[in-house]
């Protein structure tokens, strides 16, 4: 029982919170980036609570079948993640090396992650041939054609915004929820375990995610258009998320 | 038209209460200390406050008389006569009667002739409500003089008796329910009062209103402050749902509540609402020369400075200024009574022309206000 732990003594960082390691100084246009960025996340944040399924978790009344709902509809998009970032790696020029390394670590970090999920989601009570024939809900059609099609123009350094989204996502799992689930539904930590690991390879990740945007945010189009990108895709994901419910089996 | 601040008023009923001796004034549930106090009040730092109530839990002072009295301070201490007021705006989190509205009865106590009078309902943003309100109403030149007056009595809903009584609810079946039992050790009592003129003061200084701004997201999320409800997710009743009242204090629907799980986003919409007003060009961080923040605990104090580092938009903490730790969360009260004494105090230098910051979120479903004078002189 840790309830009041959580507001008194803190610890849930979302990597909005978290922000920038102290040896890395954004310069001025990164920084405005940011800071468009976290409103960007703090929007997406917000506007979650009002998703059905998600809102459970804050009222207390999620279930074990709303988690399996849940993994159901979020393993196509995560199974596709690692598809977009490497070709968001291969559509960097030469010019664009050092990010080019960088997205392709982070793709090796990624591209297996659904494998836990699948786990998970046994773990939950479901079964495996389920989530294995779920096909791609209406919100992640949406959010991965706008992700391949992003990724497939020449140096895509807008894509930072939809990591600095989906890697928020993931920290929020990580701190906010995975526990919360468990608490709420009886579930083991073996149903959890996807929300968990993900959200804690996620800061590694954002360390990278400053040194990056550093690097390509050099100006005002660099920001406009990594700022939209971040818009689009908090849009896309919560009508991923939004059409969890209307489950496509 | 500019409209000025041009004096205030506090009132702060009985002595200050140490941290140790709150448990005295409020009462013992069943006899019995509490487990989380201590761990609550090392976490919101808070020192001293006061209480309406003495350790018998009886009523020493009514939110009306303590409303009045910050009101007659504020009079007293202004260079405009009393028959100026035109209209008298009063807000609290809940008066001493449900109905009528509060400013009706503090208007009577003040015997305030034929004036306009305005109750805002709420919990801390409620007197930004009532003082917004009270500035427009002078824009558009309706008033020469306004006064606006906040005043809470939370003790009553933190008496020990209140938690005695609720035999069925929430805090009655756990261990410990963080829900019930956070708020008791983090607010208190007491009022304060603004007067506001189409002109600053002949003399000292007066604080010209440039704007007030507020966000509400009661839209997106659940309710995080309240009374009224038994707090269970699956009871939709309020307290006047049940048969009688008596089943709803036993219920725990007139307890206070906090979901103190929620209270994080309260900090994200309130950093979020001032990365709006930088983006809109309407602040900016460097030109802030006193940030007056109102936070129910230093906790989260150090969220908020840590959210606005992160996004570049810092208010450097030595411009930070509160009376938190000494006059303690008086709900929609405290910016009032932090003003009155920010004008006073001899902790800062207040200079003419220094530019004023104010914030004060309000968690019941997360509101944030935002407030900007100049000081000034004539």
């Amino acid at each position: 029982m840790n309830n009041g732990e959580i507001a008194i003594e803190g610890g849930s960082n979302t990597p909005a919170e978290e922000g920038v390691p102290e040896d890395i100084v954004l310069n001025e246009h990164a920084q405005v980036c940011l800071q468009h960025l976290l409103r960007v996340w703090l929007g997406f944040e917000r506007d979650l609570s009002k998703v059905p399924l998600l809102r459970r978790i804050d009222l207390g009344t999620y279930t074990a079948d709303d988690h399996q709902v849940f993994l159901r509809n979020i393993r196509q998009q995560v199974i596709e993640g690692s598809r977009w970032i490497t070709r968001t790696a291969s559509s960097f020029d030469r010019d664009h090396a050092e990010i080019r390394s960088t997205i392709i670590s982070h793709a090796v970090d990624e591209h297996r992650d659904y494998e836990m999920l699948e786990k998970d989601y046994v773990a939950s009570g479901g079964e495996l041939d389920d989530i294995l024939s779920m096909e791609r809900n209406i919100g992640s059609e949406a959010l991965h054609g706008f992700l391949m099609h992003q990724s497939s123009q020449p140096n895509p350094i807008d894509l930072l915004g939809a990591m600095w989204i989906i890697e928020g996502l993931g920290e929020k799992m990580a701190t906010s929820w995975s526990e919360r689930i468990q608490e709420l539904t009886g579930l083991g930590e073996d149903s959890t375990r996807f929300m968990a690991y993900h959200g804690h390879n996620d800061s590694e990740h954002m360390e990278r995610f400053y040194a990056t945007l550093d690097n390509v945010c050099v100006n005002d189009d660099a920001v406009k258009r990594i700022v939209k990108t971040a818009k689009v895709v908090a849009r896309l994901y919560r009508l991923q998320l939004e059409e969890m419910e209307h489950d496509l089996k | 038209m500019s409209v000025y601040i041009t004096s205030t008023g506090r009132f702060l009923p009985g002595p200050a209460i140490p941290v140790e001796d709150v448990e005295k004034v409020l009462g013992a549930v069943h006899g019995k200390p509490s487990s989380l106090r201590v761990q609550i009040q090392k976490a919101n730092k808070i020192q001293t406050r006061h209480y309406a109530i003495d350790e018998n839990q009886q009523t020493t002072h009514s939110n009306t008389e303590m409303a009045t009295k910050a009101a007659e301070e504020c009079l007293d201490r202004a260079f405009v006569g009393r028959e100026k007021v035109g209209m008298l705006a009063v807000a609290s989190t809940q008066g001493d009667m449900p109905a009528p509205g509060m400013a009706s009865m503090v208007q009577a106590e003040l015997d305030l002739p034929e004036i306009e009078i305005l109750t805002t309902h709420g919990i801390c943003s409620s007197s930004i409500m009532a003082l917004k309100a009270a500035w427009n109403s002078m824009r558009l030149e309706e008033h020469d003089a306004t006064l606006v007056v906040s005043s809470e009595l939370a003790s009553r809903l933190l008496k020990k008796q209140r938690y005695e009584a609720a035999t069925t609810s929430t805090f009655a079946a756990k261990r410990i329910d963080f829900s019930t039992e956070f708020l008791r050790w983090m607010l208190s009592d007491g009022a304060g009062a603004l007067l506001l003129q189409n002109k600053p003061a002949p003399k000292g200084l007066s604080l010209r209103i440039d704007w007030i701004r507020g966000f509400s997201h009661a839209h997106a999320l659940p309710t995080c402050m309240s009374v009224g409800s038994a707090g269970r997710p699956e009871d939709t009743r309020t307290w006047q749902d049940y048969d009688t009242y008596a089943e709803a204090e036993q219920d725990g629907a007139l307890l206070l509540r906090q979901d103190v799980r929620l209270l994080d986003n309260l900090m994200r919409m309130g950093v979020d609402g001032y990365l709006r007003l930088v983006e809109e060009g309407v602040s900016k961080p460097s030109d802030v020369d006193h940030f007056l923040c109102h936070y129910s605990s230093h906790h989260f104090r150090n969220k908020i400075l840590e959210m606005l580092n992160k996004a570049g938009a810092a208010i450097p903490e030595e411009k930070w200024w509160t009376n938190l730790y000494t006059r303690g969360n008086t709900g929609c009260a405290s910016l009032f009574i932090m003003l009155d004494e920010f004008l006073r105090t001899d902790e800062l230098t207040v200079n003419e022309g220094d530019r004023v910051l104010c914030f004060v979120p309000e968690s019941g479903r997360f509101n944030t206000t935002y407030l900007h004078f100049t000081v000034v002189s004539q």
